[in-house]
C-alpha cells in the first residue's frame, strides 16, 4: 500500500471541527456509519481474571455474558447504534481462544441488528506484544516470534469476522519510557514522533493489506503506551511525578505518530484513547473515536468535557466485567456512554452541536495544559503545523511539540491558562530543549542515536535504520 | 466560538495545583536538612541538585579524607533522603528522583572501590517482574529505581516473565519479597499461581501485586499477596518487611504503612 503524507488540512477552518461529522465518514458492520452525522457509542470491556484458562468459558464471557450484556442494554435503553471493541487480551494471540470470540461477536451483532434493527459493528484491537530488545521485526525475536504473532493476529482478525481494524502499537516506547521517566522531550520527539512514525508506516502498509484482502476497515492506531503514559504520570492535581506541560506536548509530538496509519490507507475510526484524536481529525478529516467523562471506570483525565467536543464515536476506554446495582458494569458504562451520545445527536438535530461543542471544550479548557492544546481552535494549529511539515517525519513532530509548547506560553503570558512554577519552568526548558535541535533530519537522527545508545533495549535496527 | 469572557471559571474548576504550590525552591526546604558536615554537605548536594557529571570528583575528594561507608551514608544516601521528602513535599517530582538515583548510583560505585569487601551491604534483596505475556513494565522499572534508592538490592527480571522462572529464580535467591505487575486482568491471574508456587515449595515470602489491573482486593485474595498502589509505596513496605512484618501483617497494617506511621 503505497504512503501518502498529509500536507494539507482537511478543513479550512476549526469552526469546522465537531463532533459526529468527519469530512470522510466510514460505513461497515451492520449499518453503523461514522462521521456521518451522529456520535455512536462504542463500548470496550475486559475479561474476568481466569477466564482465559479455558476456551470455552472465555467465548462465553466475551460473547455470551459481555456483548449480551452491552446489546440488551442498547435494546432496553432505545439506542439506535452500538460499536463494540475487544481489546485483545495477551492470550487471543493463539487461534484457539480469539478465533471463537470474533467470529461469535460478529455474529451476536448480526443476530440484533437483525432482530431490533440496531445498527451494530464490532471493533478488533489486537495486541502488540512486540519487545524492542528481542526485536520489532520479523526474523529479530527467535524466542517469542513477536513480530511474526503481530501479522498473524491481524490475519486472524480480518478473517474471523471482524468490522473495524485497530492496534495499539509499541514503536519508539522503549525511548518514550525513558522520555517521560526523565523529563526527555528530545527522547520522547526521537521514540515516538521519528522512530515511531517510521514503525507505524512500517506495519500499518502490511495491516491496510490485510483488511483490504478480507474487507475490514482498517481504522488505525493511537500513541497509548507513550502519550497516554506520560499523561497519567502526570495524572491530576494531587500526583507529583511527571509535569503537565510536559505530558501535553508529549501529545502533540504524537499526534504526528498517529496520522501514519491514514496515511498508509486506514480510513478511521482511530482509536479511543489516542487522546490526540482532535489533531489528528484536523488534519486528515477521518472520524475519531475518543474518551474522557464517561471513561471513569478506566481513568481520571483532566479533559473529560473536552473530548466529546469532536469525537465521532464516544468511548468508555475499557471496564472489567463485575455486578453492580444497576447490572454488568458493561451494561451501566453503555447507559452512561448511551446518554451522552443521545445529548449530543439531539443537539446535532434541533442545530444547537456548535453551542453544545463550545460548552465541552470551555468546561475543561484551562483545567490543564493537556486540554488546553487538545481544545479544537489549538488543535487545529498543530494540526496545521504538522502538514506544513508533512513530509518530514522529524521536522513535522517537531513542529507540532513547539507549536504546542508556544500556545500553552501564549496562555499563560494572556493570562487565560493558568501554571505552577514548575510547570512553566519545565515547559521553558523543553522549548529550549527543541529549538536547539538541528534542522537536518540526518544530523537529528546521529545526534540521538549517540545520545540514547545506553538506553534500555533501544536498537535503531528494530526501525530499518 | 462561544465568547467565554466574563466567565467566572473559579465556580466551573479549582486548579489546585496552582493553588497549592509550594512557594519555597529546593535550595531553602534543603537548607535545614543538608548534613553539618562541610564535605558530607558537598557529597550530598551533588544528590539533591542531580549533578551526575560531577559528582565522581565530588565523591573522590571525599574519600580523601572520610571513610567510604560514611560518604556513602552520611553524604550519598542522605541527598537522596532529602530528595525522598522533597518528592512527598510536590517541589521534586518523578525525573527529579530518577536523576538523584542515578547521581547516587555513581558515587557509590565510586566509594564502593574503597571498602573493603568491594560492595555495600544491601538492606536485603528483592525480585521484581511484569507478569506473564504483558509487555507494560515502566511501573516496574520505577519502583526498581526507587526502592534501589532506598538501599535494596533489586534483581529485575523484566518483562513477560513467565510463572515458573518467577518461582525457581525465588527458590534460588529467597528474597525479602517478589512483585508482579500486570496492567491486563487476564496477566494478573498469573499471581496466585505465582503464589501458590511459593507455597508449594515450601516458601512463605510476600507476593507484592502491583499495576494498572490489580487492585487491592485482587492482591490480597490469595495467601502470600500484598498490595502496592504506586511505586513510592514499593521502599516502606520493605522496610516493614526487613523488620519483621510477614505478609498478613503488611495486609493488616498497610494503610498505616503506606502513611508513613
Amino acid at each position: 500500500m503505497a504512503v501518502s503524507r498529509y500536507t494539507k488540512m482537511a478543513y479550512k477552518d476549526a469552526d469546522e471541527l465537531i463532533f459526529g461529522r468527519a469530512q470522510h465518514p466510514v460505513s461497515y458492520g451492520f449499518g453503523i456509519k461514522v462521521g456521518a452525522g451522529r456520535v455512536i457509542p462504542e463500548i470496550n470491556y475486559a475479561p474476568r481474571p481466569g477466564t482465559e484458562r479455558d476456551v470455552e468459558k472465555f467465548r462465553r464471557e466475551y460473547v455470551d455474558y459481555i456483548c449480551k450484556d452491552a446489546l440488551d442494554r442498547a435494546v432496553t435503553a432505545g439506542m439506535p447504534d452500538l460499536q463494540m471493541e475487544t481489546e485483545w487480551v495477551s492470550q487471543m494471540n493463539q487461534k484457539k481462544l480469539a478465533v471463537p470470540v470474533v467470529a461469535g461477536q460478529t455474529e451476536i451483532c448480526e443476530k440484533y441488528h437483525e432482530e431490533y434493527g440496531i445498527n451494530t459493528a464490532m471493533r478488533q484491537t489486537i495486541p502488540d506484544q512486540r519487545e524492542a530488545d528481542q526485536g520489532l521485526r520479523p526474523g529479530m525475536d527467535k524466542e517469542r516470534n513477536y513480530p511474526e504473532k503481530l501479522i498473524e493476529c491481524a490475519e486472524m482478525a480480518c478473517e474471523n469476522g471482524a468490522h473495524v481494524f485497530s492496534v495499539e502499537s509499541m514503536g519508539g516506547k522503549e525511548l518514550a519510557d525513558h522520555a517521560v521517566t526523565q523529563g526527555d522531550v528530545v527522547a520522547f520527539l526521537f521514540g515516538v514522533g521519528y522512530l515511531g512514525s517510521i514503525d507505524m508506516t512500517y506495519i500499518w502498509q502490511q495491516f491496510v493489506d490485510i483488511c483490504k484482502k478480507n474487507k475490514v476497515t482498517p481504522g488505525g492506531d493511537t500513541n497509548c503506551s507513550g502519550a497516554n503514559t506520560s499523561m497519567f504520570m502526570a495524572g491530576g492535581f494531587l500526583d507529583n511525578d511527571v509535569q503537565r506541560t510536559f505530558s501535553a506536548i508529549t501529545r502533540a509530538i504524537a499526534s504526528a505518530r498517529t496520522l501514519c496509519a491514514w496515511e498508509c490507507g486506514a480510513t478511521g475510526p482511530d482509536k479511543d484513547c489516542g487522546y490526540e484524536g482532535p489533531i489528528c481529525k484536523a488534519v486528515a478529516g477521518k472520524p475519531t473515536s475518543q474518551e474522557g467523562k464517561n471513561c471513569q471506570c478506566a481513568h481520571c483525565d483532566l479533559q473529560g468535557n473536552l473530548m466529546a467536543s469532536t469525537c465521532d464515536l464516544w468511548s468508555n476506554e475499557s471496564v472489567e466485567y463485575h455486578p453492580e446495582f444497576g447490572g454488568s458494569s458493561v451494561a451501566c458504562w453503555l447507559g452512561s456512554l448511551g446518554y451522552e451520545v443521545a445529548l449530543m445527536n439531539t443537539s446535532i438535530q434541533l442545530g444547537q452541536d456548535k453551542t453544545l461543542r463550545d460548552l465541552y471544550m470551555y468546561t475543561d479548557r484551562i483545567r490543564g495544559p493537556e486540554a488546553y492544546i487538545l481544545a479544537y481552535d489549538h488543535a487545529f494549529m498543530i494540526g496545521k503545523a504538522i502538514a506544513d511539515n508533512g513530509n518530514n517525519l522529524y521536522l513535522r513532530s517537531k513542529a507540532a511539540g513547539e507549536t504546542a509548547a508556544k500556545i500553552i506560553l501564549d496562555g499563560y503570558n494572556s493570562k487565560e491558562l493558568p501554571l505552577t512554577k514548575k510547570q512553566l519552568e519545565v515547559l521553558q526548558d523543553c522549548q529550549k530543549q527543541m529549538a536547539a535541535l538541528p534542522d537536518d533530519e540526518a544530523k537529528f537522527v546521529e545526534y540521538c542515536t549517540k545520545l540514547y545508545k545506553d538506553v534500555p533495549a533501544f536498537n535503531i535496527k528494530n526501525y530499518g535504520l | 466560538m462561544l465568547s467565554s469572557k466574563g466567565v467566572d471559571f473559579s465556580g466551573i474548576l479549582r486548579r489546585y495545583d496552582v493553588d497549592q504550590q509550594v512557594a519555597a525552591t529546593p535550595q531553602e526546604m534543603a537548607k535545614e536538612m543538608l548534613p553539618h558536615d562541610p564535605v558530607f554537605k558537598k557529597v550530598a548536594e551533588e544528590v539533591l541538585y542531580m549533578r551526575f557529571k560531577t559528582v565522581a570528583p565530588v565523591v573522590n575528594e571525599a574519600l580523601k579524607e572520610k571513610k567510604p561507608l560514611d560518604v556513602i551514608n552520611e553524604g550519598l544516601v542522605a541527598g537522596m533522603e532529602i530528595v525522598a521528602k522533597l518528592y512527598a513535599e510536590h517541589v521534586y517530582y518523578l525525573p527529579e528522583i530518577m536523576m538523584a538515583a542515578k547521581t547516587m548510583e555513581i558515587g557509590i560505585a565510586l566509594a564502593e572501590k574503597k571498602l573493603e569487601g568491594g560492595k555495600m551491604k544491601a538492606k536485603a534483596t528483592v525480585i521484581m517482574h511484569a507478569a506473564e505475556g504483558d509487555p507494560h513494565d515502566i511501573g516496574k522499572n520505577i519502583a526498581a529505581i526507587m526502592t534501589k534508592a532506598a538501599g535494596y538490592d533489586v534483581i529485575d527480571m523484566g518483562r513477560d516473565v513467565p510463572v515458573e522462572d518467577v518461582v525457581a529464580k525465588t527458590m534460588e535467591v529467597k528474597p525479602l519479597f517478589v512483585s508482579g505487575t500486570a496492567l491486563m486482568t487476564t496477566t494478573m491471574s498469573a499471581f496466585p499461581r505465582i503464589a501458590a508456587g511459593f507455597m508449594a515449595k515450601g516458601l512463605s515470602i510476600p507476593f507484592m501485586g502491583c499495576g494498572g489491573a490489580v487492585n487491592r482486593e485482587y492482591a490480597n485474595s490469595y495467601d502470600l499477596g500484598i498490595y502496592s498502589d504506586k511505586a513510592a509505596q514499593t521502599p516502606p513496605i520493605a522496610d516493614k518487611i526487613l523488620a519483621g512484618y510477614d505478609w498478613k501483617k503488611v495486609r493488616e497494617e498497610w494503610d498505616n504503612i503506606i502513611r508513613g506511621e
